[in-house]
């Protein structure tokens, strides 16, 4: 069954392959640049003794080549979900191919398990190529700015990408046999795919482990943590020491006490007028109001490979089960 | 004939009856195929004739009913699997490859696969072997289908129209090279199709289907011996259908011609009676209403 599963795909295997080299052709020559771009900046910074102002004077590379860089690794899942995924039981259930696959000597569970097996294997090692040399490229940035447990640059290194890839051919292979379509199957995919990344990566994630949160009463230095620790939440201590669990700086106006922001709307009414007209004023206002200082919640950077193996075995085990209606699917249903 | 009267039927089903959402494809299904025979399965487009062979397959499993295939129900199993050949009537086929490709993953897939046979016959055929399906005619894919099928060496073919696309040399020739396949002993084939002249030429088993229901199943020379044609002047005929089944009456002005079944005499002198030919007891099997009780009266060598 191998066989046949290698001499129906090899195309898309070795078109696969060259993109592949292609893009670790590109940022093996950017990735070096970047590497000696960093490395001398921090030979020059040391000498003059002002490494610690690094981040907001040193730009790493292009933005344009770092955009490339996210939004290939950002839709290659979906892309191998899409080409992989999607056709590999519907185009056999629309085309009939899969009658003359049944009616050898060899059971549909095998027939499965090999397509299915070979496919998701090969969706992990593609993704998990491609995150390998996203992460290595973005090392030099990662070392500099230390953002790799922001969003846009979590979902990109590490571990993640194979998840999101293995969930994506699944997701595929599931539509497809549900569905018996390759079209309708793709346009499936794709939906429930982004639309699952960005729940998951927007309202999910944050909460995987109960963020850390620090206070300090008005007038008080709040100590940010150390790190590429992740920022999930920051503004004013309520009364009674109620800590908001939404108040990240939305829209509108925002001012800054010493490094957190506070959004002006998240203030009472009374206090925002007061900000406006006399904002020396505003912390006496709050006082009054039952405010008590300042917090930040975060995400130690310590957690961060707990997040990437949370991350990856949520989309794991989605897969896993997607797979197991596929089983049903085919296994039960008439041919 | 003594060996295919010993053997235990290669197919046997009782009571067979497949149900898809609203349509019911397949009634009361109870047909019994001795091994060695070339049964021809026939009846009108929508019959259910495509749903038996699936089901005998195991392709789609029945709604209802008993089947056995090769003694025992068709099932995931290699074993089984082997034994069995099916070629759908789309023919289904890889597009994108060469016969090469499909002889090649035949071997990898089957315990037995003749590989060579298969060469043999597209070469003989003028079919490349190099090139993809895509690019060959469906007469040449049917052709191809065909050949992967009997490379299995399967016990039990199942052939859903194969003659449809072939062109009249190639259909006389397929014909004759399953005739052959059978005569080499442990074959045995169910084909479905329209074309009369085909299997009188090699059939010798018989399966007739109409509206989901089997209306004859047995050795086409007993069928057919059961089986006569009445003609005499236009009359009532309710005195013959007291001996007789009348399967099917046409009516002129002064004329009446039945054809009715049974082994009793007919009494009444005024009918002239004569055989029946083939493509007379189809057409007349085939315009008649379907009748529940028929599939048990018609069902003949079986021993119940």
């Amino acid at each position: 069954m191998t066989w046949l599963v290698w001499r129906q795909h090899r195309n898309q295997a070795y078109f696969a392959a060259a993109a592949l080299a292609a893009f670790a052709v590109l940022l093996l020559i950017t990735g070096r640049q970047l590497a000696s771009q960093y490395q001398s900046a921090r030979a020059l910074c040391a000498a003059a003794h002002t490494c610690g102002n690094l981040a907001n004077t040193l730009t790493l590379g292009s933005p344009a080549m770092s955009l490339v860089v996210t939004a290939a690794v950002v839709v290659v899942p979906c892309l191998l979900g899409v080409f992989w995924g999607g056709p590999l039981v519907a185009r056999e259930l629309e085309t009939g191919t899969s009658q003359f696959a049944w009616m050898q000597s060899i059971t549909r569970r095998r027939w499965l398990a090999v397509k299915v097996g070979w496919a998701l294997l090969a969706a992990a090692a593609w993704a998990g190529a491609i995150s390998a040399l996203a992460t290595w490229w973005s090392s030099p940035a990662n070392a500099l700015q230390q953002q790799n447990f922001q969003p846009s640059q979590f979902d990109i290194q590490g571990i993640v990408p194979v998840g999101y890839a293995v969930f994506a051919v699944a997701l595929g292979i599931t539509a497809g046999a549900l569905l018996r379509r390759t079209l309708p199957a793709l346009a499936i995919t794709i939906g429930v795919f982004a639309f699952l990344r960005l729940v998951i990566g927007q309202d999910l994630r944050s909460h995987y482990l109960t963020a850390v949160t620090r206070t300090v009463s008005f007038g008080h230095l709040l100590a940010l943590p150390k790190g590429s620790y992740w920022l999930v939440g920051q503004g004013l201590v309520g009364p009674g020491g109620k800590i908001p669990t939404t108040s990240s700086p939305g829209g509108g106006v925002s001012f800054n006490v010493s490094g957190v922001h506070i959004n002006v709307a998240n203030m009472p009414s009374a206090c925002r007028v007061v900000f406006f007209q006399a904002p020396q004023k505003v912390f006496s206002c709050l006082t009054g109001r039952g405010y008590r200082g300042i917090f930040v919640s975060y995400q130690p950077a310590s957690r961060y490979w707990a997040f990437q193996g949370i991350e990856t075995g949520i989309f794991v085990a989605l897969a896993a089960a997607l797979i197991a209606v596929t089983a049903i699917v085919v296994l039960r249903r008439d041919a | 004939m003594e060996l295919h009267d010993a053997a235990v039927p290669v197919i046997k089903t009782r009571g067979l009856a497949k149900r898809y959402r609203k349509v019911t494809a397949l009634t009361d299904c109870t047909i019994s195929v001795p091994e060695g025979r070339i049964s021809a399965l026939i009846g009108p487009n929508g019959a259910g004739k495509t749903t038996l062979l699936r089901v005998l397959a195991g392709l789609a499993r029945p709604s209802r009913g008993d089947v056995a295939v090769l003694g025992g129900t068709p099932r995931q199993d290699p074993a089984f699997l082997a034994a069995i050949g099916y070629v759908a009537q789309e023919v289904p086929l890889y597009r994108r490859l060469s016969a090469g490709d499909h002889i090649a993953a035949g071997a990898h897939l089957n315990p037995r696969w003749d590989a060579e046979s298969v060469r043999e016959r597209l070469t003989s055929l003028d079919i490349p072997l190099g090139q993809t399906l895509g690019t060959l005619s469906g007469g040449q894919r049917a052709q191809v289908a065909l050949s992967l099928a009997l490379a299995k060496r399967p016990r039990l073919l199942l052939l859903d129209e194969p003659v449809a696309a072939l062109d009249p040399l190639a259909r006389r020739q397929f014909l004759a090279n399953l005739a052959d396949a059978v005569a080499a002993g442990g074959l045995t084939v169910v084909l479905s199709s329209h074309l009369v002249a085909d299997i009188e030429r090699i059939c010798d088993h018989l399966i007739l289907l109409a509206a989901s229901r089997v209306q004859l199943c047995g050795d086409i020379e007993t069928v057919l011996a059961e089986h006569r044609v009445l003609v005499g002047p236009r009359k009532d005929t309710t005195a013959i259908e007291r001996t007789h089944t009348v399967v099917q009456a046409t009516h002129t002005a002064r004329q009446s011609t039945l054809l009715i079944r049974g082994d009793g005499p007919v009494a009444d002198p005024a009918w002239e009676a004569a055989d029946v030919g083939l493509e007379e007891l189809v057409l007349g099997y085939m315009g008649q209403d379907a009748r529940p009780a028929s599939a048990r009266l018609t069902t003949v060598g079986e021993d119940q």
